[in-house]
């Protein structure tokens, strides 16, 4: 049960101050990244018009992810959003299935991650909202609908992104809890398998994207 | 008949876990009934849709027993924390920090249990929209959880708050009190915000064409009912920081 909350870290002096990396997590990050970059140029370079295995799955993603934006964003702004909703659900869902490998851990189990992706769709739907209703309408947003409720809107902005992060974070971290207090109960019989399919594959798979589809529709709230 | 400081902690710490794993059970398990109910009227109805309407009521279910895991999650780490060399104040954070997370997930389950159970009927009622129905549910259960991660948030803060040793009855009382009003402030909003989400998806399986209308109108309703919940959770940062 020792393993329980023990991270491996590398602490760097820095300026009298300290930076501290979560070496699990960046190590897992960055498989996750080679993975990816593997499946795109599996997927993507030798592009057939009878598609082979993996290009169908990847003709999926893309798809599937272009028509869920086109009816949030409408065509013109799917073009420019479609790319980075695709490309945030397969990083998440890769994060989140890779726990389920032997010796493997989800990045997402770490608040850095999914708090740093919050603050990255906090950035593009502020982003997003100003280009396309203009500084004047964007702001007037905010003092509805009395002038003096704008501290409490703008808390309820920054709300969104500790729900959207602590969401994915606290279901990642609770499942990987229970399989470890469960498998350490039944001596390591019969139940693990059950519950990596269960909390890795299942959970893993709708809180990915529950936060792809947050993160649209956090853009889509903005912009229209 | 006295005790070390180190057992009041445990005892404290073991209080939270009960409360926090038992109460968060209550809205979770209630959400989940009323989706698997949906769900079995919508068979009676639709037998030939039923393996459909079981695959929306699964993931529905799943993403209702999120605050029910948070539950978990605090008393696992209220139950393997340590006691030794803290001061007594640990104690009543823990108190809280149990009263927060159980609190605040019963709203939270039931509310999104009702999205889930809605898109279920839904699904009985117009097969060709199950995938945008399924979608409308998620980010309607995903909102509705918000006020559960609010009091998940308390929760984490008050059991990693480096306290000060002296013991004072004011600081004491308020991490307890952080933790009430965390968990009191977002039964409600919880709730409403599932009463939001599943007229969301009842509407939306009504009338297909008014999906994306709903969806915008679904959210900033749920962002004005949250409000209080997000007062709650002022208050209790500001009592928390308090000691």
């Amino acid at each position: 049960m020792e393993e329980l909350g023990r991270i491996h870290q590398l602490i760097v002096p820095m300026f009298g101050y300290e930076m501290t990396f979560n070496l699990t997590s960046l190590v897992m990050t960055w498989i996750v990244i080679l993975l990816l970059l593997a499946f795109g140029y599996l997927a993507a370079r030798y592009r057939q018009l009878i598609p082979g295995p993996v290009q169908v799955v990847g003709e999926m993603f893309v798809f599937q992810f272009y028509s869920i934006t086109e009816d949030a964003l409408g065509e013109k702004m799917a073009k420019t959003y479609a790319p980075l909703i695709t490309a945030l659900f397969i990083f998440l869902l890769t994060c989140n299935w890779i726990g389920v490998i032997p010796l493997m851990e989800e990045p997402t189990k770490d608040l850095n991650l999914p708090l740093g992706l919050g603050v990255l769709g906090f950035f593009i739907a502020h982003y997003a909202g100003i280009k396309a209703k203009g500084l004047k309408e964007y702001s007037k947003a905010y003092v509805e609908p009395f002038v003096f409720m704008a501290p409490l809107n703008i808390i309820g902005e920054l709300a969104k992104v500790v729900s959207i992060s602590f969401r994915l974070f606290g279901n990642i971290m609770g499942g990987s809890i229970i399989i470890l207090v469960v498998t350490y109960l039944v001596f390591n019989m019969i139940l693990p398998p059950f519950l990596y399919a269960f909390f890795g594959l299942f959970i893993g798979a709708i809180q990915a994207f529950v936060f792809t589809m947050l993160t649209l529709v956090y853009i889509a709230v903005q912009v229209n | 008949m006295t005790f070390e400081t180190y057992e009041w902690i445990r005892a404290a710490a073991f209080t939270g876990a009960g409360l926090s794993v038992g109460l968060s059970a209550i809205g979770a398990a209630i959400g989940e009934g009323y989706t698997a109910g949906k769900a079995n009227q919508a068979v009676s109805y639709r037998p030939n849709l039923s393996g459909e309407i079981l695959r929306t009521m699964l993931v529905g279910q799943a993403v209702a027993e999120t605050a029910g895991i948070f539950g978990l999650v605090i008393a696992m780490m209220l139950l393997f924390s340590p006691a030794e060399g803290h001061s007594i104040l640990t104690a009543w954070a823990y108190l809280g920090a149990g009263l927060a997370m159980g609190l605040s997930a019963i709203g939270s389950g039931v509310g999104s249990g009702l999205p889930a159970g809605s898109a279920c009927e839904g699904i009985g009622r117009q097969p060709g929209m199950a995938n945008k129905l399924n979608t409308l549910m998620l980010i309607g259960s995903g909102v509705s959880q918000s006020p559960a991660i609010f009091g998940f948030l308390i929760a984490l803060l008050l059991l990693f708050k480096p306290l000060p040793d002296t013991m004072a009855l004011i600081p004491a009382f308020s991490l307890l009190a952080s933790g009430l009003c965390m968990g009191f402030g977002a039964i409600g909003p919880g709730i409403g915000d599932g009463i939001v989400a599943g007229n969301a998806v009842t509407g939306a399986a009504r009338n297909p064409e008014t999906l994306s209308i709903l969806t915008r109108t679904m959210l900033v309703g749920q962002a004005v009912t949250e409000s209080t919940a997000i007062y709650a959770l002022v208050v209790a940062l500001l009592l928390s920081l308090n000691t």
